[in-house]
């Protein structure tokens, strides 16, 4: 099938989209360098910096986390490819405003790879740098090392963020992202492919009537191929897998995210997050908090991560915190 | 035998490498939309310029500052994990004792592993990379030319890569293929093996453009 995308030269993909996304956001963020997303405002003096780095094609992640109370600086790399390490050491010089920088991290080959060389780099540069790994994708198994980071970023962005904001000291901000990076479990599923927009060809390939659980943010294979099944079974069958995973007892705090993958719409993941709700209900598990909608996506990959995590007052907190940031904002 | 090389030697190999990577980057592509996205080729084309580009400059004659330059602009790539390893190799080029080159690829090597837990048999770049080393280091004590170590090291790249056909990933975003990835083989591997071929046919030819014969 041919790729209908608006698009102009392959080449110009990354830096036309980031023209764009800094244009649209002119009030909150700005491109810096080469091509780093900051704040428009930088952080002041004497507060935590706080950075990431990831593939681009999945927006709006990982870069509309950019702003006041969330990331202060993203490097966005190639189309579904880590940045490579000379950038992240330029954003971590930029995001280091006295008192440390934390560098957030989704568990995939190329990322960890580009994120040990800057580790080293900035090292040997006398930074105060610490790396907290997202790997929260449980259907890597038992191993965190096989787990990839998938929607989890968002909390770990969201409370670390929000800690760093505060003026929370570098130790108790690494101790607040490791925690909740600890405490989140995702699954994900897809029921479509995408398109690789610069090449234009498919990243998987799936029968019309199947759906695959455990897929990868770039349609890397999953465990659970079965025939597509209705919104309240998957959710459920889902649902079950994670609480377990992260061991869920009657009575805790679980904060929930549905995300879609790209053309999965609100429609449906408002009847899955339903479904989500009425388990939880039955376990006697409390909500906490949930966010339903697209936060990182595939292109126009159908199908949707659902993430669990588990809460205590300070996590809420932070999560409650405010934001600006352009695709997550908290009043 | 212990063989220095200048940096003139090196940009000559580079130029090698380039033009077998301009010749097949789409088949590199192909072979990339099997287990991966596609767009290794791509990332390929983008590395090998860079690669050129450092041991163009002028100013220096001296071949690991050249490697130095080379591994840090191939690391800001931005093409994921081949790209950055393929920086941390040339990179660590410039971190052996000596401008033997069989010391130095042994260095870049080093350099890879201390990155990557990847062996052979993972399918990865290491299947090819590994086997050509070993390849140039056995050359170098047997006594042959530069010539001769570079095209064993070739062979035994592409007998690597060739291998990896019948491997399933272990590594990388491919490795969640699984079984998938069988019968196709491992990209990163084939450009190793590219590059390996390259050098060799640049060393080779005359003291002007390389050939890709």
């Amino acid at each position: 099938m041919k790729m209908k995308k608006f698009i102009n030269r392959p080449e110009n993909i990354v830096a036309e989209l980031l023209e764009g996304f800094a244009l649209s956001h002119q009030d909150k963020i700005r491109l810096v360098g080469n091509n780093l997303v900051a704040r428009a405002v930088p952080k002041a003096k004497g507060k935590v910096g706080v950075v990431t780095l990831g593939g681009s094609g999945h927006e709006p992640g990982l870069s509309g986390f950019v702003g006041e109370g969330m990331l202060d600086v993203s490097v966005p790399g190639e189309i579904f490819a880590a940045p490579g390490a000379p950038r992240c050491l330029e954003a971590i010089r930029l995001a280091d405003y006295g008192a440390g920088v934390l560098f957030i991290v989704l568990n995939h080959a190329g990322d960890v790879l580009s994120a040990n060389l800057t580790m080293e780099m900035a090292k040997r540069a006398g930074l105060n740098v610490k790396m907290t790994l997202t790997h929260e994708d449980i259907s890597g198994g038992p191993n965190p090392d096989d787990r990839r980071g998938l929607v989890g970023f968002l909390p770990v962005y969201k409370v670390a963020g929000a800690a760093a904001e505060e003026g929370q000291p570098f130790d108790a901000c690494f101790e607040i992202a490791e925690r909740m990076g600890r405490n989140m479990r995702t699954l994900a599923v897809a029921v479509e492919t995408a398109t690789h927009p610069s090449t234009g060809q498919p990243i998987f390939e799936l029968p019309d009537d199947e759906m695959e659980i455990g897929m990868g943010q770039h349609g890397e294979a999953g465990t659970g191929r079965m025939k597509l099944k209705a919104a309240d079974e998957t959710a459920e069958i889902m649902l079950n897998m994670l609480l377990s995973d992260l061991d869920v007892k009657a009575g805790e705090e679980l904060l929930v995210i549905v995300n879609g993958a790209g053309a999965t719409t609100l429609m449906e993941l408002f009847i899955l997050f339903r479904r989500v709700d009425q388990i939880l209900k039955a376990k006697e598990i409390k909500l906490a908090r949930a966010k339903v909608g697209e936060f990182i996506t595939t292109q126009e990959q159908a199908g949707f991560q659902l993430m669990i995590a588990r809460m205590d007052q300070e996590l809420i907190r932070l999560w409650d915190a405010p934001s600006n940031a352009p695709y997550f904002v908290v009043r | 035998m212990s063989e220095c090389i200048t940096k003139d030697d090196f940009r000559r190999m580079v130029a090698g490498a380039a033009a077998e990577i301009r010749l097949n980057h789409l088949m590199l592509g192909e072979l990339d939309c099997a287990a991966g996205d596609g767009d290794h080729g791509a990332t390929m084309l983008r590395a090998v310029e860079k690669l050129e580009k450092a041991f163009a400059l002028d100013g220096t004659d001296d071949l690991k500052i050249c490697l130095s330059a080379a591994g840090w602009s191939v690391l800001g790539v931005d093409g994921g994990a081949s790209s950055s390893l393929l920086g941390v190799f040339f990179g660590g080029m410039a971190d052996a004792g000596s401008n033997d080159l069989t010391d130095m690829f042994e260095a870049g090597l080093a350099a890879v592993r201390k990155q990557t837990k990847a062996q052979p048999g993972d399918k990865t770049m290491m299947d090819a990379l590994v086997p050509a080393i070993i390849a140039l280091r056995r050359a170098a004590n047997a006594g042959k030319s530069l010539e001769e170590a570079l095209y064993d090291a070739a062979a035994s790249a592409r007998a690597g890569a060739e291998a990896t056909r019948n491997l399933q990933a272990r590594y990388g975003r491919a490795k969640f293929l699984g079984a998938k990835t069988l019968g196709v083989p491992d990209p990163g591997a084939t450009s190793i093996s590219l590059l390996f071929e390259g050098f060799y046919n640049g060393l080779t030819s005359s003291k002007g453009e390389p050939t890709n014969a």
